[in-house]
């Protein structure tokens, strides 16, 4: 993933980003994490986490909106199933219509990280 | 990758178990799933060696607000469940649908006919409903309409009153009064008749008519100039009256035709306004065109033009309508100030009209007048729906021949009904099986439900054509000769009636065999293995309600059978009635001279001359002539006095009478009980004759003679010589009135129309085209009127009678059909259903003819039951029709007991053949079958 560093300073700075891109780009990480097969949402906020470095989920409760959403969008499916600690638990998996919206999502976020990078690293206010 | 991801669900089985969990299943998951997320992270936290109650503190710190995510959760969750609740209900239907099509296309021959009963029930409803709608229900197309009120009758929309002023209809004097005198109205206008009107449009300006052209003749009438402004109308093309017409007699030579005369005439020219129409010999200018889709305040009878009041003494020469406070023919309508009640704009109007009338009455009217609008008091009504004729005529036929169509869809749903239950009957093994395997009652039933509705609608569509057949059928029977031009249209409301009415039909007939065909006893169906009818064989309650519903279809059938006998017998009483003269030989022609200018003398001349010209064509066999005539729908009536007579009331003395010609009733065919008929002696200098009929005579001269009596009217003395037997002159229905015949020739003035009476040796019709020749031979320029054979006439008159009495017929043969239709069903029925005991019988020795009887009697048990109930309703019912019986009692005997012979021959028809057939069965085969 293209952002990695990770301290308290710059999540707060995130949150002054557009929300919508913020959302955008977590619904992208969580259809990533269940690409896989399905996890639960404790397993998709450790893999973010991980990933990220804690940068994208600003309290991990806010992946639970973002999950359920995704759901009624019929972007993911869920199933409850037993963990591997023998706990009655929520799986989530990736639905054709999910499969999708990650491989197109993912080609957009480059474009637009691509775009907004070139923009952010101009050095003069006129048209190269 | 993280191993807690790697968890695949075990047991899908789960998932539908947590499906019925019930209304709290959302929360429960929300919570459970954060709960999981905050164990499985304080127990990792812990595995890093925090401590217990630390690690859930930081689990939930890292958490976050818990109590907005889960709210936030809940929202998204309850969406998407309505969603897909939304989502399932819609599948349901679109299989219910899908499933419904497929099961009625397989069994194509039950859908037909099932749709053909539906379709004639709720078709004939549709029909009637449209009639109803036209006539009774819908308002004038214009705005605020519950604001109009009517002043007077408002059924005598082509009503012309000489003699004394009345209130029920206005003349323009006292129009003029009631206008100017009132404080309730911020508007009144005044409408007219105007009669035929002879109109020519092709022709120059000045008037003149180019030869060849034909006489138009547009239906027109007389209106004030405030007319559309009343109406709150504007004009679609051009201009209506302005404000400053119609003030002076004979100033405005203008004329606003209706949108839909100038599409038919003019074909929507929009250079129409502004051409000149010759009306009556008098040019008219073409001012504007109505609004689109008015026809004026008449409701059942279109008009075509409306013509300034003011310009009646010109466009109808000779008649002096305008100033004379004894020539009545203006109906009154107006438009009630805001916040006037109906009721407040009656005392006032009412205190108006009757100053105005007390005011110009000669002082020994006043007294008569006071007395009469005590009697009958002034009326102001709600003009929303219009004037008409029709309504006040019909409302009771059409009500009647609704009450019979509402019992045929009754018999149509209990037939379905039947039919359906019937099937239940057969798909009680599938009903079994699907509520076996875990489907709700409830969501079978919905499936049947949705059978009927999709029956019902199906139905209902085909219903609408026989709806747009059925209404123009019924409006040429009942208009006779010339169909009642009523605006009959299938619009949005009939649409709406129809589904609606579509609908119920669709729960009345389907709910009952739906909650039928669901109770099942799955044990039992189940069990029996095989049989189509199995699982609902054998209980008692399921042959016991398609019974009850036969039961019920021959007391509705009896009902309408009793009502239709009545009023056939009504029908052909009136249609053979005696009526006191030769009607089989009569032809009836109508002239009017006024109009080429015969007055007087003249019109004497011109009188005696027509007399001559008709007896000498081929088969007439006496010629005589009247004013009013014969079934002519025109009637005058006096006062009088009687010598040896002392009325007691002022009513007594009240007649009707007509001014006829010499033979008048040798002509006629009428019956002389005493003394002679008019002769030609009885002429302008011959001394001044009168001949009375039999109620007048035995009314007047209870205890004598009349013969050589005196009447006097108005000062003229005139001696009785002739007693006639009662004529029926104006209705088969009117019963027997006082009737005094004079001379015409002897009367003060002769009218300008009058009527020919024409006696013939053969059929009447024959001569109807020499008589119009030989009239017309006689003077170009006279106007003939009509020529008909009087039978004609008289089948006009109860042309309504013979359209009920047709229809009603055609339903009650319908219910009949059904009823029959229906048991036959049930009788089939019963008779697979006890193939094996018929067997047994049979085997133990029973004859063919005995299990035929066995049935036989059935069938005749169930048609008593019906009879028995339906004997007291259709008694009761019947009452309502006694207000369109002729010489039929309330409780009319022949027609319940044809009725009933009816109804059991066709009974012991319908069930006759399952009864034969329950005979044939080979005892062996019948018990093998169980």
């Amino acid at each position: 993933m293209g952002i990695s560093c990770g301290n308290l300073h710059t999540a707060n700075t995130m949150e002054d980003l557009d929300i919508g891109l913020m959302r955008g780009t977590l619904d992208l990480l969580i259809l990533k994490a269940v690409s896989w097969g399905p996890r639960h949402g404790y397993a998709i906020a450790e893999w973010i986490e991980q990933v990220s470095g804690s940068v994208l989920l600003v309290g991990e409760g806010t992946l639970y909106p973002a999950l359920h959403r995704l759901e009624k969008q019929r972007l993911v499916e869920a199933e409850w199933g037993v963990s591997e600690n023998n706990r009655q638990a929520k799986f989530y998996r990736l639905s054709s219509d999910g499969r999708r919206r990650l491989r197109t999502g993912t080609s957009s976020w480059y474009d637009f990280v691509e775009a907004a990078g070139r923009a952010l690293k101009a050095t003069s206010p006129a048209p190269a | 990758m993280d191993s807690s991801s790697s968890g695949t669900p075990r047991d899908r089985r789960s998932r539908i178990f947590r499906l019925e969990d019930g209304p709290r299943r959302v929360e429960r998951d929300v919570d459970e799933e954060i709960d999981f997320h905050i164990q499985m992270r304080t127990r990792r936290l812990v595995d890093s060696g925090l401590d217990p109650a630390a690690a859930r503190a930081q689990a939930l710190q890292r958490f976050g607000d818990l109590s907005a995510v889960r709210s936030e959760c809940l929202t998204i969750d309850h969406e998407r469940e309505r969603a897909m609740q939304r989502a399932n209900h819609l599948e349901d239907l679109r299989q219910d649908a899908g499933y419904a099509v497929r099961t009625l296309l397989k069994n194509k021959g039950f859908t037909a006919i099932v749709l053909l009963i539906l379709a004639l029930g709720i078709g004939a409803n549709t029909a009637m409903f449209t009639l109803v709608d036209a006539l009774l229900l819908r308002t004038l197309p214009v705005s605020h309409a519950e604001r109009l009120v009517t002043i007077g009758d408002p059924t005598r929309t082509g009503s012309l009153s000489e003699g004394s002023p009345r209130a029920d209809l206005a003349s323009y004097p006292l129009y003029a009064d009631v206008r100017a005198g009132n404080h309730s109205l911020s508007g009144l206008y005044a409408s007219g008749r105007a009669g035929r009107l002879d109109v020519f449009i092709d022709h120059d300006s000045g008037g003149s008519v180019r030869s060849g052209t034909e006489a138009e003749h547009p239906r027109g009438r007389f209106v004030s100039g405030n007319f559309f402004s009343v109406l709150q109308l504007h004009a679609s093309l051009g201009r209506t009256f302005a404000a400053d017409e119609d003030l002076v007699p004979g100033d405005d030579p203008v004329v606003v035709i209706s949108h839909d005369y100038w599409q038919r005439r003019f074909a929507g020219d929009r250079s129409a306004v502004g051409r000149t129409i010759v009306v009556n010999g008098t040019p008219l200018t073409i001012i504007g065109v109505g609004p689109a889709g008015f026809t004026g305040d008449i409701v059942g009878q279109p008009y075509d033009m409306w013509i300034p009041l003011m310009m009646q003494p010109s466009v109808m020469p000779h008649t002096e309508w305008m100033d004379d406070r004894g020539i009545s023919w203006l109906m009154l309508m107006g438009r009630l100030k805001p916040g006037v009640s109906v009721a407040q704009a009656r005392s006032d109007v009412a205190a108006v009209m009757k100053r105005s009338l007390v005011d110009n009455a000669k002082g020994d009217q006043i007294g008569a007048i006071e007395r009469d609008l005590r009697d009958d008091p002034i009326r102001v009504e709600s003009g929303a729906r219009g004037f008409s004729y029709y309504r006040s005529a019909y409302s009771e036929s059409l009500l009647t021949l609704m009450a019979a169509v509402a019992l045929v869809l009754l018999i149509a749903c209990a037939n379905v009904a039947n039919l359906l239950l019937a099937r239940a009957s057969a798909r009680g093994r599938e009903m079994s099986v699907r509520m076996a395997l875990g489907a709700g009652r409830l969501r079978l039933v919905q499936q049947l439900l949705t059978e009927s509705v999709i029956l019902a609608v199906a139905g209902g569509a085909l219903g609408l054509l026989v709806a747009y057949w059925g209404s123009r059928t019924l409006l040429h029977l009942a208009g006779g000769s010339s169909p009642i031009p009523l605006d009959a249209q299938i619009d949005g409301r009939v649409l709406i009636f129809t589904a609606l009415l579509a609908l119920i039909t669709a729960i009345f007939f389907g709910l009952v065999p739906a909650l039928r065909a669901t109770r099942v006893e799955l044990a039992t169906a189940l069990r029996s293995q095989g049989r189509g009818v199995a699982g609902t064989q054998g209980r008692p309650g399921k042959l016991a309600l398609g019974k009850l519903l036969v039961i019920a279809q021959v007391a509705l059938s009896l009902l309408l059978l009793v009502g239709t006998g009545m009023l056939v017998r009504s029908m052909q009483k009136l249609q053979n009635a005696d009526l006191g003269m030769a009607r089989d030989r009569l032809a009836i022609a109508e002239v009017d001279a006024q109009r080429a200018g015969y007055d007087g003398p003249r019109l004497v001349a011109l009188i005696r001359d027509l007399v001559a010209r008709m007896e000498r064509v081929p088969g007439v066999t006496g010629v005589s002539y009247s004013e009013n005539g014969i079934f002519s729908g025109t009637e005058s009536g006096t006062t009088l006095q009687v010598e040896g007579y002392t009325a007691r009331a002022d009513s007594d003395t009240v007649v009707a009478y007509d001014d006829v010609g010499p033979a008048y009733f040798h002509t006629i065919g009428a019956h002389l009980m005493q003394g002679r008929d008019f002769e030609a002696r009885d002429n302008e200098t011959g001394p001044k004759v009168a001949v009375i009929n039999t109620t007048a005579a035995s009314f007047f001269f209870r205890d004598g003679d009349a013969i050589g009596r005196h009447l006097t009217v108005d000062s003229t003395t005139w001696e009785i010589v002739g007693v006639v037997a009662d004529v029926e002159e104006q209705g088969v229905r009117e019963g027997p009135q006082r009737r005094v015949y004079f001379p015409m020739v002897q009367m003060e003035r002769q009218p300008g129309r009058f009527k020919l009476e024409i006696h013939t040796n053969g059929d009447p019709s024959r001569i109807v085209v020499p008589v119009r020749r030989a009239l017309q031979a006689a003077d170009p320029s006279l106007v003939v009127l009509s020529v008909d054979p009087l039978n004609h006439l008289i089948g006009d008159s109860i042309s309504r009678d013979r359209m009920v009495a047709q229809v009603v017929t055609f339903f009650g043969a319908l219910a009949l059909v059904l009823a029959a239709l229906g048991l036959y069903g049930v009788m089939a029925y019963a008779t697979v259903r006890r193939t094996s005991e018929f067997g047994l019988r049979m085997a133990l020795g029973a004859q063919p003819g005995d299990v035929t009887r066995l049935m036989l009697r059935e069938a005749l048990i169930l048609t008593i039951g019906g009879v028995v109930i339906g004997l007291p309703v259709a008694i009761m019912a019947t009452r309502l029709l006694a207000g369109q019986l002729y010489e039929v009692a309330v409780l009319d005997v022949p027609s319940i007991v044809l009725a009933i012979i009816v109804l059991s021959i066709s009974a012991a028809a319908a069930g006759l053949l399952p009864a034969i057939r329950a005979a044939r069965v080979p005892p062996l085969e019948a018990l093998r079958v169980e």
